[in-house]
């Protein structure tokens, strides 16, 4: 992020940015960057906080006036870490069973699916241009046969990931995103099966099946995880 | 909350480390002046990986950019980075957690700023440096051609 305000400031574009990790602006010195605490994932801080959103935003505008840099201002507000809700369980009866498919799953979750996007008006579902059942059959082709091309399978993934996270979002009790993602990898099929999945793909002698599955299927946070932990 | 590196598990320290993502460093800073805020036309330039729904999705070692015309709506907006070590649920949640057009039209309205760029822009912050440079030389030439004097820069 910061070589762009490099890049596009030497162009004549002036720049204000956002740092996530100042380690990592206080190297790179673009000419403005905002230092933010906020999980990486949220630059803006508070997902539906218009307010809180309006005040990160002016003060990265704010910057904008100044020649006195490189600028590394550090933002005052912090977003407290999310209640601990530990032992937090899935409400709806989702926990797999003897003889349970991924296809099995999918269908499962598809009503909550629904719920979520009738709740948001938008999905972030559709990356791959496929429909999940055909999303969860290409994981389960990728699981027993060839490996597919490693960017369809990738897209694939992270479609079906979107999916889960966004029905899990609409059960009756939601819990908080950092349970539904514990929930993601310690109780779905799916996330099973993209476990199932890594040494396969790091195994492979395909450069592009390697990187997924050794750096862009299984967040690093997770990794622990694995069998043989990369 | 993302304190220090520091302050991190090391699991996250060791993966976000400046000598593990090779983090480039350059000689000097440019920093232009420019008009006050409510005169200028500004633009977001995200690295989220964002594009709308149908565009072609961001590969390994991508440094091109995607287009999002300003009244793209947010039902259409999809992200197709390739890290998986940072948190999409605020996204699902709220576009503008990520993308905040609707912050910044806002500003537009109230005068804070003076307008906002018809076209706005996402790359993909895994991009190698070198694979970048030359996209970003070319969308500079394209924010003048909207008449852009600000660009904010929002990571993921």
């Amino acid at each position: 992020m910061g070589a762009l305000g490099h890049f596009l400031e030497r162009q004549g574009i002036p720049t204000a940015g956002i740092s996530l990790v100042r380690e990592h602006t206080e190297i790179i010195r673009p000419p403005r960057a905002l230092w933010v605490t906020f999980e990486l994932g949220r630059p803006l801080g508070k997902p539906d906080d218009a307010a809180f959103q309006t005040r990160v935003l002016r003060a990265q505008l704010d910057m904008l006036t100044r020649t006195d840099g490189p600028l590394l201002v550090d933002y005052p507000e912090h977003v407290e870490g999310e209640v601990d809700l530990t032992g937090w369980a899935c409400p709806i009866g989702l926990a797999p069973r003897p003889g349970d498919t991924l296809g099995a799953e999918i269908a499962r979750l598809t009503t909550w699916y629904d719920r979520a996007v009738a709740a948001r008006a938008r999905t972030t579902v559709g990356t791959s241009g496929l429909d999940m059942p055909a999303a969860g059959r290409l994981v389960t082709e990728a699981l027993e046969g060839a490996l597919p091309p490693a960017l369809a399978l990738k897209l694939a993934i992270d479609d079906l990931r979107a999916f889960y996270l966004e029905a899990a979002s609409a059960f009756p009790d939601p819990g908080t995103s950092k349970t539904r993602k514990a929930w993601f990898w310690d109780e779905t099929l799916f996330g099973k099966a993209l476990l199932a999945l890594q040494p396969k793909l790091a195994a492979s002698a395909d450069p592009n099946h390697k990187a997924l599955g050794t750096l862009t299927m299984i967040p690093a946070t997770e990794r622990y995880r694995l069998e043989t932990p990369t | 909350m993302v304190r220090r590196l520091g302050e991190l598990p090391e699991v996250e320290a060791k993966h976000l480390s400046p000598e593990r993502l090779k983090c480039p460093t350059f000689d000097d800073t440019p920093l232009l002046s420019g008009k006050p805020l409510g005169a200028r036309r500004v633009v977001i330039i995200s690295t989220a990986g964002l594009h709308k729904r149908g565009d072609r999705p961001f590969d390994r070692d991508d440094g091109s950019y995607r287009v999002i015309p300003a009244e793209t709506p947010a039902s259409e907006l999809v992200m197709s980075h390739i890290s998986v070590n940072f948190d999409r649920t605020g996204f699902q949640q709220d576009h503008n957690v990520v993308f905040p057009i609707d912050r910044l039209r806002e500003l537009t309205v109230d005068g804070t700023v003076g307008s906002m760029a018809s076209v706005h822009y996402s790359f993909m912050g895994a991009f190698p440096v070198d694979a970048a440079e030359p996209h970003a030389r070319h969308l500079a030439g394209m924010l003048k051609a909207d008449k852009v004097d600000a660009a904010l820069l929002v990571p993921v």
